[in-house]
């Protein structure tokens, strides 16, 4: 039987074995990089930081108290990781421009249709409401979960869900409309 | 918790499908190899500093102890008797430069938990 999440934790932070974070790895690398692959729009970047936030998680193993899941620890990361590096891009408008047209000129002729409309409907929602609406629907967490890996009060997460929710409908509804 | 209505599961299998791709085992174990291979080789720029942190150490903690052993008494009654020259503010720098220069050189480059 497969260890699960916790054991392999605990494994980790007793012996700093790397199989044992390999396993943690290839289990939530696929949400992790989702998650940071909406949030950044832009795949490449994504995978950095999805990268760094492993090894942000390995380092600092010893404080998962294990009070919430392995997932929501790591999004959590995942999350401060996108904020560290947002701010650097925020400090050039060159570097900023080029990502903000990142969705139309990298990610179209991906081929991968759903993917580039989920991306094009996340660009028409604020940083907070993209972030909350990517932890609840993306990383599948509660919004106390997402509150607290955003440094956010519920109630604020609550209605950044609810807007975001609602401004993507309207999005996908005025999409079905044009074509 | 989300609403879960038809949007609701809609925007969800939106998402899910995005993640498919990740989750297929040859992108899952290419990922996994290089954050594995980064976690067991330590960070370059790491290593250049502390390097160049215990190399500066190690050659000012050098050039002190030369002072202190060109003027090293010759023992006339005995070492203890002349023990009193390792208390000399030379020696003393020494020391300390020398202490600095080992802690940087072993404990630092340690992986800090």
């Amino acid at each position: 039987m497969a260890a699960t999440d916790a054991e392999l934790t605990a494994l980790v932070i007793a012996t700093r074995n790397d199989a044992a974070f390999g396993e943690l790895i290839r289990r939530h690398q696929a949400l992790v990089r989702a998650m940071l692959q909406r949030m950044c729009r832009n795949h490449a970047l994504a995978d950095d930081l999805a990268q760094d936030t492993f090894i942000r998680a390995f380092e600092k193993i010893g404080s998962f108290k294990g009070t919430g899941t392995f997932k929501s620890w790591l999004c959590s990361i995942a999350y401060t990781e996108f904020l560290k590096s947002a701010r650097k891009r925020k400090s050039t408008e060159r570097v900023l421009e080029k990502f903000k047209t990142g969705v139309d000129d990298v990610e179209a002729p991906r081929d991968m249709g759903n993917v580039v409309d989920l991306d094009r409907a996340l660009a028409t929602l604020k940083e907070d409401e993209r972030a909350a609406v990517v932890m609840c629907y993306s990383c599948g967490m509660s919004h106390s979960e997402a509150a607290e890996a955003l440094k956010m009060p519920l109630g604020t997460v609550k209605s950044h869900v609810n807007r975001g929710r609602a401004k993507l409908q309207a999005f996908f509804a005025e999409a079905e409309v044009t074509v | 918790m989300t609403m879960d209505d038809a949007f609701d599961q809609r925007l969800k299998a939106a998402f899910a499908d995005a993640q498919a791709p990740l989750e297929a085992p040859s992108e899952a174990d290419i990922f996994t190899d290089k954050v594995v291979k980064r976690l067991s080789s330590p960070n370059r720029k790491r290593v250049l500093i502390l390097g160049g942190a215990g190399s500066t150490g190690s050659a000012v903690a050098g050039t002190q102890l030369e002072g202190v052993f060109s003027s090293m008494p010759v023992p006339a009654d005995g070492l203890l008797s002349n023990v009193a020259f390792l208390m000399s503010p030379e020696a003393m720098a020494a020391f300390a430069l020398a202490l600095a220069a080992g802690m940087v050189a072993v404990i630092l480059p340690r992986r800090i938990v």
